[in-house]
Protein backbone atom coordinates (compact mmCIF):
# COMPACT_ATOMS: atom_id res chain seq x y z
CA UNK A 1 0.00 0.00 0.00
CA UNK A 2 2.24 2.78 -0.92
CA UNK A 3 1.03 6.17 0.21
CA UNK A 4 0.02 9.24 -1.66
CA UNK A 5 2.34 11.52 1.12
CA UNK A 6 4.47 12.98 -1.18
CA UNK A 7 8.03 12.43 -0.28
CA UNK A 8 10.70 14.69 -0.38
CA UNK A 9 12.39 13.81 2.91
CA UNK A 10 15.15 11.24 3.28
CA UNK A 11 14.85 7.64 2.56
CA UNK A 12 14.65 6.36 5.99
CA UNK A 13 11.47 8.22 6.39
CA UNK A 14 10.03 7.10 3.57
CA UNK A 15 10.81 3.89 4.09
CA UNK A 16 9.05 3.90 8.00
CA UNK A 17 6.04 5.98 6.47
CA UNK A 18 5.54 2.85 4.18
CA UNK A 19 5.76 0.51 6.43
CA UNK A 20 3.49 2.36 9.12
CA UNK A 21 0.87 1.92 6.18
CA UNK A 22 1.52 -1.44 5.86
CA UNK A 23 0.87 -2.55 9.94
CA UNK A 24 -3.24 -2.77 9.00
CA UNK A 25 -2.04 -5.55 6.37
CA UNK A 26 0.32 -6.87 8.47
CA UNK A 27 -2.18 -7.36 11.27
CA UNK A 28 -4.65 -8.78 8.92
CA UNK A 29 -2.35 -11.34 7.29
CA UNK A 30 -0.93 -12.65 10.67
CA UNK A 31 -4.26 -12.51 12.97
CA UNK A 32 -5.39 -14.96 10.19
CA UNK A 33 -2.97 -17.78 10.62
CA UNK A 34 -2.45 -17.07 14.72
CA UNK A 35 -5.52 -17.05 17.28
CA UNK A 36 -3.70 -15.84 20.17
CA UNK A 37 -3.49 -12.08 20.08
CA UNK A 38 -0.17 -11.41 22.43
CA UNK A 39 1.95 -13.77 20.01
CA UNK A 40 0.07 -12.54 17.35
CA UNK A 41 1.42 -8.76 17.93
CA UNK A 42 4.75 -10.05 19.06
CA UNK A 43 4.75 -11.50 15.25
CA UNK A 44 3.51 -8.18 13.54
CA UNK A 45 5.83 -6.39 15.31
CA UNK A 46 8.76 -9.00 14.33
CA UNK A 47 7.84 -8.69 10.65
CA UNK A 48 7.83 -4.98 10.72
CA UNK A 49 10.76 -4.91 12.31
CA UNK A 50 12.46 -6.82 9.62
CA UNK A 51 10.19 -4.91 6.52
CA UNK A 52 11.56 -1.75 8.19
CA UNK A 53 15.20 -2.90 7.68
CA UNK A 54 14.99 -4.11 4.43
CA UNK A 55 12.82 -0.80 2.93
CA UNK A 56 16.07 0.47 1.68
CA UNK A 57 16.91 -2.31 -0.07
CA UNK A 58 13.50 -2.76 -1.56
CA UNK A 59 11.33 -1.20 -4.90
CA UNK A 60 8.71 1.19 -3.05
CA UNK A 61 6.21 -0.20 -5.13
CA UNK A 62 7.35 -3.94 -3.68
CA UNK A 63 7.43 -3.14 -0.23
CA UNK A 64 3.95 -4.83 0.46
CA UNK A 65 4.56 -8.11 -1.20
CA UNK A 66 7.66 -7.88 0.42
CA UNK A 67 5.62 -7.61 4.25
CA UNK A 68 3.35 -9.96 2.67
CA UNK A 69 5.53 -12.95 2.27
CA UNK A 70 7.40 -11.52 5.30
CA UNK A 71 4.19 -11.77 7.35
CA UNK A 72 3.71 -15.35 6.50
CA UNK A 73 7.63 -16.61 6.79
CA UNK A 74 7.57 -15.23 10.06
CA UNK A 75 4.54 -17.10 11.17
CA UNK A 76 5.87 -19.88 9.57
CA UNK A 77 9.02 -20.42 11.25
CA UNK A 78 7.18 -19.75 14.48
CA UNK A 79 5.68 -22.69 14.26
CA UNK A 80 8.09 -24.58 12.89
CA UNK A 81 9.71 -23.78 16.05
CA UNK A 82 7.47 -24.63 18.04
CA UNK A 83 7.33 -28.24 16.03
CA UNK A 84 10.83 -28.41 16.76
CA UNK A 85 10.86 -27.67 20.48
CA UNK A 86 7.91 -30.43 20.98
CA UNK A 87 9.92 -32.96 19.22
CA UNK A 88 12.60 -32.28 21.42
CA UNK A 89 11.02 -31.65 24.43
CA UNK A 90 12.23 -34.98 25.89
CA UNK A 91 15.58 -34.33 25.72
CA UNK A 92 15.52 -31.59 28.13
CA UNK A 93 16.12 -34.26 30.72
CA UNK A 94 18.86 -35.49 31.79
CA UNK A 95 19.81 -38.82 31.60
CA UNK A 96 23.18 -39.05 32.89
CA UNK A 97 23.67 -40.99 35.85
CA UNK A 98 24.88 -39.07 38.71
CA UNK A 99 28.47 -38.86 39.39
CA UNK A 100 30.00 -41.36 40.52
CA UNK A 101 32.56 -40.10 44.07
CA UNK A 102 35.87 -40.87 42.39
CA UNK A 103 34.55 -39.63 38.68
CA UNK A 104 36.18 -36.45 40.02
CA UNK A 105 39.55 -37.74 41.02
CA UNK A 106 39.49 -40.06 37.60
CA UNK A 107 38.99 -36.72 35.30
CA UNK A 108 41.52 -35.13 37.66
CA UNK A 109 44.21 -37.41 36.25
CA UNK A 110 42.90 -37.57 33.04
CA UNK A 111 43.98 -34.01 32.98
CA UNK A 112 47.21 -34.11 34.47
CA UNK A 113 48.03 -36.80 31.63
CA UNK A 114 46.68 -34.78 29.06
CA UNK A 115 48.93 -32.10 30.53
CA UNK A 116 51.89 -34.34 31.10
CA UNK A 117 51.38 -35.43 27.35
CA UNK A 118 50.66 -31.90 26.11
CA UNK A 119 54.55 -31.63 27.59
CA UNK A 120 55.85 -33.58 25.43
CA UNK A 121 55.05 -32.39 22.51
CA UNK A 122 57.45 -30.07 20.88
CA UNK A 123 56.83 -26.41 21.23
CA UNK A 124 55.75 -25.84 17.74
CA UNK A 125 53.11 -29.04 17.34
CA UNK A 126 51.70 -27.89 20.84
CA UNK A 127 51.26 -24.43 20.29
CA UNK A 128 49.49 -25.17 16.20
CA UNK A 129 47.47 -28.20 18.14
CA UNK A 130 46.33 -25.60 20.40
CA UNK A 131 45.84 -22.69 18.28
CA UNK A 132 43.37 -25.59 16.35
CA UNK A 133 41.62 -27.11 18.86
CA UNK A 134 41.85 -24.49 21.43
CA UNK A 135 41.49 -21.14 19.90
CA UNK A 136 39.52 -22.39 17.16
CA UNK A 137 42.14 -20.96 14.63
CA UNK A 138 41.21 -22.78 11.19
CA UNK A 139 43.72 -24.32 9.31
CA UNK A 140 44.15 -22.20 6.72
CA UNK A 141 45.10 -19.26 8.57
CA UNK A 142 47.57 -21.63 10.70
CA UNK A 143 49.15 -21.91 7.40
CA UNK A 144 49.66 -18.59 6.38
CA UNK A 145 51.50 -18.20 10.06
CA UNK A 146 53.50 -20.82 8.97
CA UNK A 147 54.39 -20.48 5.51
CA UNK A 148 52.35 -23.24 5.03
CA UNK A 149 50.13 -24.86 3.08
CA UNK A 150 46.58 -26.17 4.51
CA UNK A 151 46.62 -29.60 4.04
CA UNK A 152 50.47 -29.95 5.08
CA UNK A 153 49.24 -27.91 8.37
CA UNK A 154 46.11 -30.52 8.71
CA UNK A 155 48.36 -33.90 7.74
CA UNK A 156 50.70 -31.97 10.41
CA UNK A 157 47.96 -31.80 12.85
CA UNK A 158 46.72 -35.71 12.65
CA UNK A 159 50.27 -36.62 13.09
CA UNK A 160 50.60 -34.04 16.71
CA UNK A 161 46.78 -36.07 17.78
CA UNK A 162 48.64 -39.47 16.94
CA UNK A 163 51.40 -38.45 19.16
CA UNK A 164 49.52 -36.94 21.84
CA UNK A 165 47.12 -40.00 21.84
CA UNK A 166 50.17 -42.55 22.30
CA UNK A 167 51.96 -40.14 25.03
CA UNK A 168 48.26 -40.16 26.88
CA UNK A 169 48.36 -44.27 26.89
CA UNK A 170 52.21 -43.54 28.01
CA UNK A 171 51.65 -41.18 30.68
CA UNK A 172 48.35 -42.99 31.93
CA UNK A 173 50.05 -46.25 31.89
CA UNK A 174 53.07 -44.67 34.04
CA UNK A 175 54.93 -46.95 31.54
CA UNK A 176 58.26 -45.73 29.73
CA UNK A 177 58.43 -47.54 26.50
CA UNK A 178 61.08 -50.43 26.31
CA UNK A 179 62.57 -49.95 23.50
CA UNK A 180 63.71 -47.52 20.79
CA UNK A 181 61.33 -49.02 18.48
CA UNK A 182 58.10 -48.96 20.55
CA UNK A 183 57.42 -45.17 19.85
CA UNK A 184 57.49 -45.16 15.75
CA UNK A 185 55.32 -48.15 15.80
CA UNK A 186 52.97 -46.84 18.44
CA UNK A 187 52.66 -43.77 16.35
CA UNK A 188 52.54 -45.80 12.46
CA UNK A 189 49.29 -47.76 14.73
CA UNK A 190 47.56 -44.16 16.07
CA UNK A 191 48.41 -42.76 13.01
CA UNK A 192 46.33 -45.53 11.33
CA UNK A 193 49.14 -45.05 8.36
CA UNK A 194 49.61 -48.27 6.91
CA UNK A 195 52.75 -47.59 4.74
CA UNK A 196 54.55 -46.66 7.58
CA UNK A 197 53.17 -49.59 10.08
CA UNK A 198 54.87 -52.04 7.50
CA UNK A 199 57.90 -49.98 7.27
CA UNK A 200 59.01 -50.12 11.01
CA UNK A 201 57.38 -53.90 11.15
CA UNK A 202 54.78 -52.97 13.53
CA UNK A 203 52.86 -55.68 13.55
CA UNK A 204 56.29 -58.14 14.48
CA UNK A 205 57.23 -55.48 17.25
CA UNK A 206 53.41 -56.08 18.83
CA UNK A 207 53.96 -59.67 19.08
CA UNK A 208 57.60 -58.84 21.02
CA UNK A 209 56.29 -56.10 23.06
CA UNK A 210 53.71 -56.43 25.82
CA UNK A 211 53.56 -52.98 26.41
CA UNK A 212 52.82 -51.96 22.57
CA UNK A 213 50.64 -54.99 22.35
CA UNK A 214 48.34 -53.55 25.38
CA UNK A 215 48.18 -49.76 24.05
CA UNK A 216 47.85 -50.93 20.75
CA UNK A 217 44.63 -51.87 21.26
CA UNK A 218 43.06 -48.29 22.27
CA UNK A 219 45.03 -46.86 18.86
CA UNK A 220 44.04 -49.95 16.95
CA UNK A 221 39.92 -48.59 16.74
CA UNK A 222 40.55 -45.84 15.27
CA UNK A 223 40.80 -45.17 11.10
CA UNK A 224 39.81 -49.01 10.83
CA UNK A 225 36.45 -47.82 8.46
CA UNK A 226 38.62 -46.56 5.66
CA UNK A 227 40.48 -49.65 6.25
CA UNK A 228 40.75 -51.43 2.40
CA UNK A 229 42.30 -54.76 4.06
CA UNK A 230 39.74 -58.04 5.02
CA UNK A 231 40.10 -59.63 7.78
CA UNK A 232 39.77 -63.17 8.39
CA UNK A 233 39.77 -64.85 12.21
CA UNK A 234 40.67 -68.40 11.86
CA UNK A 235 39.96 -71.28 13.81
CA UNK A 236 39.09 -73.95 12.47
CA UNK A 237 39.20 -75.90 9.07
CA UNK A 238 36.62 -74.10 7.08
CA UNK A 239 38.21 -71.07 8.23
CA UNK A 240 40.92 -72.14 5.32
CA UNK A 241 38.32 -71.65 2.59
CA UNK A 242 37.30 -68.75 4.09
CA UNK A 243 40.37 -66.81 4.01
CA UNK A 244 41.80 -68.05 0.43
CA UNK A 245 38.06 -67.39 -0.94
CA UNK A 246 38.81 -63.93 0.92
CA UNK A 247 42.31 -63.93 -1.00
CA UNK A 248 40.41 -64.86 -4.16
CA UNK A 249 38.26 -61.77 -4.09
CA UNK A 250 40.68 -58.94 -3.26
CA UNK A 251 43.03 -60.31 -6.04
CA UNK A 252 40.78 -60.50 -8.94
CA UNK A 253 39.36 -57.37 -7.58
CA UNK A 254 42.80 -55.42 -7.97
CA UNK A 255 42.95 -57.63 -11.74
CA UNK A 256 45.26 -60.22 -11.22
CA UNK A 257 44.89 -63.02 -14.03
CA UNK A 258 43.31 -65.91 -12.75
CA UNK A 259 47.02 -68.26 -12.85
CA UNK A 260 47.97 -65.66 -10.32
CA UNK A 261 44.89 -65.25 -8.48
CA UNK A 262 45.00 -69.43 -7.96
CA UNK A 263 48.53 -69.41 -6.94
CA UNK A 264 47.85 -66.66 -4.15
CA UNK A 265 44.47 -68.86 -2.82
CA UNK A 266 47.21 -71.43 -2.88
CA UNK A 267 49.81 -69.76 -0.69
CA UNK A 268 46.83 -68.09 1.54
CA UNK A 269 45.63 -72.10 1.86
CA UNK A 270 48.92 -73.57 2.88
CA UNK A 271 49.65 -70.31 5.69
CA UNK A 272 46.03 -70.46 7.16
CA UNK A 273 46.42 -74.25 7.99
CA UNK A 274 49.78 -73.59 9.47
CA UNK A 275 47.84 -71.56 11.89
CA UNK A 276 45.01 -73.90 12.58
CA UNK A 277 47.48 -76.71 12.81
CA UNK A 278 50.32 -75.58 14.82
CA UNK A 279 47.93 -72.18 16.62
CA UNK A 280 44.55 -72.42 18.67
CA UNK A 281 43.38 -69.18 16.27
CA UNK A 282 45.30 -66.65 14.49
CA UNK A 283 44.10 -63.79 11.78
CA UNK A 284 44.49 -63.77 8.09
CA UNK A 285 45.13 -60.13 6.63
CA UNK A 286 44.73 -59.94 3.12
CA UNK A 287 45.08 -56.08 2.18
CA UNK A 288 45.54 -54.57 -1.12
CA UNK A 289 48.87 -52.41 -2.07
CA UNK A 290 48.75 -49.47 -4.21
CA UNK A 291 52.23 -48.48 -3.49
CA UNK A 292 54.99 -48.78 -5.80
CA UNK A 293 52.89 -51.15 -7.60
CA UNK A 294 49.65 -52.83 -7.13
CA UNK A 295 49.62 -55.85 -5.01
CA UNK A 296 48.53 -58.26 -2.74
CA UNK A 297 49.74 -58.63 1.30
CA UNK A 298 48.45 -61.20 3.28
CA UNK A 299 49.71 -61.68 6.95
CA UNK A 300 48.87 -64.54 8.96
CA UNK A 301 49.43 -64.08 12.54
CA UNK A 302 48.95 -66.62 14.98
CA UNK A 303 49.80 -66.10 18.76
CA UNK A 304 50.82 -69.93 18.78
CA UNK A 305 54.11 -71.59 20.34
CA UNK A 306 56.57 -70.42 17.39
CA UNK A 307 58.93 -72.05 15.03
CA UNK A 308 61.83 -73.14 16.64
CA UNK A 309 63.93 -72.88 13.77
CA UNK A 310 62.71 -70.76 11.16
CA UNK A 311 65.34 -71.70 8.41
CA UNK A 312 65.12 -75.18 8.74
CA UNK A 313 61.11 -74.75 8.44
CA UNK A 314 61.94 -73.22 4.84
CA UNK A 315 63.96 -76.13 3.38
CA UNK A 316 61.79 -78.63 1.44
CA UNK A 317 60.72 -81.63 3.34
CA UNK A 318 60.97 -80.28 6.66
CA UNK A 319 58.20 -81.43 8.39
CA UNK A 320 56.77 -81.69 12.24
CA UNK A 321 53.35 -83.59 11.31
CA UNK A 322 52.93 -86.27 8.19
CA UNK A 323 52.37 -83.17 5.75
CA UNK A 324 54.37 -83.04 2.69
CA UNK A 325 56.80 -80.39 4.47
CA UNK A 326 55.85 -78.24 1.14
CA UNK A 327 53.91 -75.36 3.35
CA UNK A 328 56.43 -73.22 4.24
CA UNK A 329 58.58 -73.51 1.24
CA UNK A 330 56.12 -73.92 -1.09
CA UNK A 331 53.91 -70.84 -0.23
CA UNK A 332 57.40 -69.03 -0.55
CA UNK A 333 57.73 -70.21 -4.09
CA UNK A 334 54.10 -68.61 -4.88
CA UNK A 335 54.59 -65.34 -4.04
CA UNK A 336 56.92 -62.62 -4.81
CA UNK A 337 57.66 -61.66 -0.99
CA UNK A 338 58.01 -64.27 1.53
CA UNK A 339 59.21 -63.07 5.23
CA UNK A 340 58.56 -65.46 8.79
CA UNK A 341 58.86 -64.11 12.18
CA UNK A 342 58.35 -66.41 14.88
CA UNK A 343 59.04 -66.02 18.49
CA UNK A 344 58.79 -69.31 20.33
CA UNK A 345 55.98 -69.18 22.94
CA UNK A 346 55.02 -65.83 21.51
CA UNK A 347 53.72 -66.70 18.13
CA UNK A 348 54.44 -66.61 14.02
CA UNK A 349 53.89 -64.12 11.48
CA UNK A 350 54.11 -64.92 8.04
CA UNK A 351 53.86 -61.67 5.70
CA UNK A 352 53.63 -62.50 2.19
CA UNK A 353 53.21 -60.18 -1.43
CA UNK A 354 53.00 -60.71 -4.94
CA UNK A 355 53.26 -57.88 -7.53
CA UNK A 356 50.64 -57.99 -10.19
CA UNK A 357 52.55 -58.06 -13.40
CA UNK A 358 52.27 -55.86 -15.87
CA UNK A 359 48.70 -56.88 -18.24
CA UNK B 1 33.92 -83.56 11.35
CA UNK B 2 31.26 -86.03 9.87
CA UNK B 3 28.48 -83.69 10.15
CA UNK B 4 26.65 -81.18 7.45
CA UNK B 5 25.50 -82.13 4.31
CA UNK B 6 28.46 -83.89 1.92
CA UNK B 7 29.69 -81.71 -0.16
CA UNK B 8 30.75 -84.52 -2.97
CA UNK B 9 29.08 -87.54 -4.22
CA UNK B 10 30.14 -91.25 -5.34
CA UNK B 11 28.37 -92.73 -7.88
CA UNK B 12 28.37 -96.10 -9.42
CA UNK B 13 29.37 -96.95 -13.05
CA UNK B 14 29.68 -100.27 -14.30
CA UNK B 15 33.05 -101.64 -12.26
CA UNK B 16 33.87 -98.47 -11.66
CA UNK B 17 33.36 -95.53 -8.74
CA UNK B 18 33.03 -91.96 -10.18
CA UNK B 19 33.77 -89.77 -7.31
CA UNK B 20 32.76 -85.75 -7.75
CA UNK B 21 33.99 -82.47 -5.66
CA UNK B 22 31.25 -80.20 -5.91
CA UNK B 23 32.41 -77.29 -4.65
CA UNK B 24 36.23 -76.03 -2.55
CA UNK B 25 36.52 -78.70 0.72
CA UNK B 26 38.31 -78.22 3.61
CA UNK B 27 40.14 -80.61 5.03
CA UNK B 28 37.90 -82.11 7.51
CA UNK B 29 35.67 -82.76 4.76
CA UNK B 30 38.40 -83.82 2.71
CA UNK B 31 39.19 -86.58 4.89
CA UNK B 32 35.43 -87.42 4.98
CA UNK B 33 35.35 -87.55 0.82
CA UNK B 34 38.87 -90.01 1.87
CA UNK B 35 37.10 -92.06 4.46
CA UNK B 36 33.74 -92.39 2.43
CA UNK B 37 35.53 -93.51 -0.79
CA UNK B 38 37.41 -96.19 0.62
CA UNK B 39 34.26 -97.52 2.43
CA UNK B 40 32.33 -97.69 -0.94
CA UNK B 41 35.42 -99.28 -2.72
CA UNK B 42 34.74 -102.30 -0.74
CA UNK B 43 31.09 -102.47 -0.48
CA UNK B 44 30.67 -101.81 -4.19
CA UNK B 45 33.24 -104.18 -5.18
CA UNK B 46 34.54 -101.52 -7.10
CA UNK B 47 37.66 -101.90 -9.94
CA UNK B 48 38.47 -98.91 -10.73
CA UNK B 49 37.59 -94.92 -9.43
CA UNK B 50 37.65 -91.86 -11.30
CA UNK B 51 37.82 -88.90 -8.81
CA UNK B 52 36.89 -85.46 -10.09
CA UNK B 53 38.44 -82.67 -8.65
CA UNK B 54 37.30 -79.93 -11.22
CA UNK B 55 35.08 -77.75 -8.73
CA UNK B 56 38.42 -77.49 -6.28
CA UNK B 57 39.81 -74.16 -6.72
CA UNK B 58 43.09 -75.13 -5.15
CA UNK B 59 44.57 -78.28 -4.75
CA UNK B 60 47.29 -77.50 -1.72
CA UNK B 61 49.60 -79.36 0.00
CA UNK B 62 47.07 -81.09 1.75
CA UNK B 63 44.34 -81.71 -0.95
CA UNK B 64 47.29 -83.31 -3.06
CA UNK B 65 48.43 -85.74 -0.46
CA UNK B 66 44.89 -86.59 0.48
CA UNK B 67 44.40 -87.28 -3.26
CA UNK B 68 47.58 -89.17 -3.36
CA UNK B 69 46.51 -91.22 0.10
CA UNK B 70 42.89 -92.25 -1.68
CA UNK B 71 44.87 -93.55 -4.88
CA UNK B 72 47.17 -95.55 -2.63
CA UNK B 73 44.89 -96.74 -0.59
CA UNK B 74 42.24 -97.09 -3.51
CA UNK B 75 45.18 -99.50 -4.70
CA UNK B 76 45.87 -101.35 -1.71
CA UNK B 77 41.95 -102.34 -1.93
CA UNK B 78 42.43 -103.42 -5.68
CA UNK B 79 41.15 -100.42 -7.57
CA UNK B 80 42.68 -98.48 -9.81
CA UNK B 81 42.31 -94.66 -9.31
CA UNK B 82 42.35 -91.82 -12.18
CA UNK B 83 42.28 -88.33 -11.40
CA UNK B 84 40.38 -86.28 -13.48
CA UNK B 85 39.89 -81.79 -13.89
CA UNK B 86 42.71 -80.38 -12.44
CA UNK B 87 42.33 -77.13 -13.75
CA UNK B 88 45.07 -75.36 -15.68
CA UNK B 89 45.67 -72.61 -13.17
CA UNK B 90 45.35 -75.44 -10.46
CA UNK B 91 48.41 -77.30 -11.67
CA UNK B 92 50.06 -74.20 -12.23
CA UNK B 93 49.78 -73.24 -8.86
CA UNK B 94 50.31 -77.07 -7.92
CA UNK B 95 53.72 -77.48 -9.67
CA UNK B 96 55.05 -73.79 -8.36
CA UNK B 97 54.55 -75.39 -5.05
CA UNK B 98 56.69 -78.16 -5.74
CA UNK B 99 54.39 -81.01 -5.15
CA UNK B 100 55.36 -84.20 -6.04
CA UNK B 101 52.41 -85.77 -7.93
CA UNK B 102 54.24 -88.54 -10.30
CA UNK B 103 52.76 -91.52 -8.95
CA UNK B 104 48.83 -90.74 -9.54
CA UNK B 105 47.67 -91.32 -12.39
CA UNK B 106 45.35 -88.51 -14.56
CA UNK B 107 43.49 -87.40 -17.09
CA UNK B 108 41.96 -84.54 -18.96
CA UNK B 109 38.13 -85.30 -17.75
CA UNK B 110 35.63 -87.85 -17.11
CA UNK B 111 35.87 -89.55 -20.18
CA UNK B 112 39.48 -89.88 -20.56
CA UNK B 113 39.28 -91.15 -16.99
CA UNK B 114 36.83 -93.59 -18.04
CA UNK B 115 39.08 -94.80 -21.08
CA UNK B 116 41.93 -94.89 -18.66
CA UNK B 117 40.39 -97.31 -16.50
CA UNK B 118 39.02 -99.23 -19.28
CA UNK B 119 42.79 -99.53 -20.91
CA UNK B 120 43.93 -100.88 -17.47
CA UNK B 121 41.38 -103.18 -16.98
CA UNK B 122 42.38 -104.93 -20.49
CA UNK B 123 45.69 -105.34 -19.74
CA UNK B 124 46.36 -105.63 -16.33
CA UNK B 125 50.20 -105.59 -16.52
CA UNK B 126 49.87 -101.80 -17.33
CA UNK B 127 50.66 -100.75 -14.20
CA UNK B 128 51.59 -97.14 -13.10
CA UNK B 129 55.25 -97.22 -11.68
Amino acid sequence: MVSGEPVESGAGDRGSADVAALIPLVRRIVASRVPDPATADDLVQETLTRVLAAAGRVEPGLLEPYAIVTARNTVASMWRDQDRQRRHQHRVVDLRPPQAPDEDVLAREDRTAVAEALTRLSDRERTTLLAHEVSGQDTRSLAAELGSTAGAVAAQLNRTRARLRVEYLLVSERAEPPTERCRPVLLAISGGDRRRQREVDAARHMLECDLCARLSEPLMGRGRSRDDAVRVAVRTDADVVAARQAAREVATRLGFSATDVTLIATAVSEMTRNIVRFADSGEVVVAELQEPRTGISIVARDAGPGIPDVEQALQDGYSTYRGLGLGLPGARRLMDEFAVVSEIGRGTTVTMTRWRGEA
Amino acid sequence: MNDGPRLFSILRQGPYLIASVHTALDDSQLVRFQNDLVERIGSDRARGVVIDVAALDVLDSFASRTLRDMAEMARLRGAVTVIVGIQPDVAFAMVQLGMDTGRVVTALDLEEGLAELDRGARDPTAQRP
